[in-house]
């Protein structure tokens, strides 16, 4: 077999497996796509594949979520909305900073220690937080406040944004912001006018990362909060516990609501969000 | 980069006095957020798992020190026995097929010119589904046992419907499932990054020497790949013995306790039980375990980043 016949075989395979890992991670996302266009006897008696085929597709769960039961939806979605950005924010602000300065300050040679002290936050499991957070928050009156969740999501994306920014900034020239500063500027200047702009696609990376983080989050969520500042992820498995049986479409419906702005955003921004996601292992 | 030292600018300036005052305002309220928000529960659980604490009767009553009581209650408790052996059959089941899976698409992607980013786009997606819908709304839909897609191709193909939600192997396969569905992609990309950092005159040169592409797979991209390969790992191990979500809202652990994980343990004496003392152990011996893997995985972090 000559190099160049090596050369196509071995690519096919690469694109078969390739379209079948692709189909894996597809059929689920259809499956939900479609169960939101189908009526209750569409899913009674058989399995339906195909819409037009197997079973007529309808609108119904569409319009009973933005129709009928729009207000009884709204406050979740306005509840994970604004803890998201929020906390997103407030992470992003305070976190970059702490990424700028282990860039450029020097801690005594203990810049390296101090983002490793970062980035032991991913060892500490969740369930030891939440016990902890339970009590904090009765104490303090914070039981199901969005307040309680913007800042234990804050706080959690704060690790990976200082490391990943750190990296971002160490890669950007120094000399700009010298010169900035010869001529007078000083450090929050320099770093609002100069670096951050210049940071800029690391800094949506980091944003959209923590946005998702928040958005999907679902134990501290359902530890802190029960009834006024719960969010989409609660309220989805809420509706069943109370009705007792499902009602597959309606909750695709939502599903797909919740799902398609953070999946699209992630997307879009496939060059930046892969450098973040992979965050504790590679460089940038 | 790693090697290169580093210069601070801020010893080149004559503003020093005043670039110190930044200095400290632009670390210092990361550090104090991460230290109230992470050491205050660590601390603060140690302390609860040699008490009696309990949340229906704090302020009520004296919280009185029991010493090791919760600690052997914990060795002697046969529950917890088995949702921590579950956690570990959970982890030892999705993290191998994580690799498996991971190494095999990132091979294939890195084979490839044409539609690679395309591909590495679309492997991003279950990576942002939030993992209730994954496991609540995709998982019970697709596991049904009488209607669910899978047992309907599965009864097509000639076999029996697999009882998946019933049974207590089957239940474990099913969340396995979902977990190697939602986190290859993170392999995928991990591994994909590694292989393209391989340089491919080592592989030509190999190729030149008479090496075939077997030897030249173990003996070069293997190596090269490792520290990045170890990392990955480490991090999916870590976040398997974490799993909780996906079970809450598939099986809630169940059939019977046969799919509990350790966390949904603690949430269930914690948080719904409210013996905070008893949880607070629990919750300590995972970190504990934790620790172990999270100390390698510091350590390799910090052998990637070079001199300070």
């Amino acid at each position: 077999m000559g190099l160049n016949a090596q050369k196509r075989l071995r690519s096919t395979i690469s694109y078969c497996i390739l379209i079948l890992w692709s189909f894996i991670l597809l059929f689920p996302m259809y499956w939900v796509g479609i169960t939101s266009f189908k009526n209750a006897i569409d899913m009674s008696i058989k399995a339906t594949y195909l819409p037009f085929v197997d079973f007529q597709p309808g609108l119904h769960a569409w319009r009973y979520l933005f129709v009928d039961r729009l207000t009884w939806f709204l406050d979740p979605f306005m509840n994970s909305v604004i803890v998201a950005f929020v906390s997103s924010t407030i992470a992003l602000i305070i976190g970059s900073s702490a990424g700028y300065a282990l860039a450029r300050f020097d801690y005594g040679g203990r810049n390296n220690s101090i983002v490793l002290g970062f980035m032991s936050q991913r060892m500490f499991p969740g369930a030891l937080f939440i016990l902890a957070f339970l009590v904090m928050f009765r104490e303090l009156g914070l039981l199901d406040t969005r307040l309680s969740l913007i800042i234990v999501y804050s706080s959690g994306a704060i690790p990976f944004i200082v490391w990943v920014m750190r990296d971002f900034f160490e890669g950007l020239p120094v000399e700009i912001e010298e010169s900035a500063m010869i001529d007078g500027a000083n450090r929050l200047g320099v770093l609002f006018r100069i670096a951050m702009p210049l940071a800029a696609p690391g800094l949506v990376a980091v944003f959209v990362l923590s946005l998702i983080g928040a958005w999907n989050e679902y134990l501290v969520a359902l530890t802190l909060t029960f009834r006024e500042a719960i969010t989409i992820p609660l309220f989805m498995t809420m509706q069943v516990s109370q009705t007792g049986y499902t009602e597959w479409w309606n909750m695709s419906a939502i599903s797909l609501v919740s799902v398609i702005p953070v999946v699209a955003a992630g997307m879009a921004l496939e060059k930046y969000i892969t450098g973040g996601l992979t965050f504790g292992a590679l460089k940038g | 980069m790693a090697t290169e030292p580093r210069i601070y600018p801020s010893k080149r300036f004559r503003f020093e006095i005043k670039d110190n005052l930044w200095k400290w305002i632009f670390l210092l309220p990361a550090v104090a957020i991460i230290l109230i928000l992470l050491a205050v529960p660590v601390v603060w659980t140690l302390y609860a798992a040699f008490t009696d604490l309990h949340l229906y009767r704090i302020g009520d009553f004296e919280t009185e020190f029991v010493g090791l009581a919760n600690f052997e209650k914990l060795m002697s408790n046969r529950s917890f026995w088995r949702t921590a052996r579950n956690t570990v059959v959970f982890m030892l089941g999705v993290v191998p097929a994580q690799l498996i899976i991971g190494l095999t698409v990132a091979l294939a992607l890195n084979n490839i010119t044409r539609g690679q980013k395309l591909f590495r786009t679309w492997f991003l997606m279950p990576l942002m589904v939030s993992p209730v819908v994954v496991s609540f709304i995709v998982g019970r839909m697709l596991f049904q046992e009488d209607i669910g897609p899978i047992n309907d191709i599965l009864r097509n193909l000639g076999f029996d419907g697999v009882p998946w939600l019933t049974s207590p192997t089957w239940a474990m396969v099913a969340l396995m499932a979902i977990d190697v569905w939602q986190w290859s992609s993170f392999m995928i990309l991990m591994l994909l990054a590694a292989l393209q950092g391989v340089p491919p005159d080592l592989h030509e040169a190999a190729r030149v020497d008479g090496a075939n592409q077997l030897q030249s797979f173990w003996r070069i991209t293997v190596p090269l790949i490792m520290p990045i390969t170890m990392t990955a790992l480490l991090i999916r191990i870590i976040d398997a013995f974490k799993v909780v979500e996906i079970i809450m809202v598939l099986t809630g652990g169940g059939p019977g306790q046969a799919t509990e994980s350790v966390t949904l343990a603690i949430y269930r004496t914690g948080v719904k039980g409210g013996d905070l003392a008893f949880g607070s152990s629990q919750a300590y011996f995972l970190l504990i375990v934790l620790m172990i893997f999270g100390g390698a995985y510091l350590v390799l972090t910090r052998r990637a980043m070079g001199k300070d």
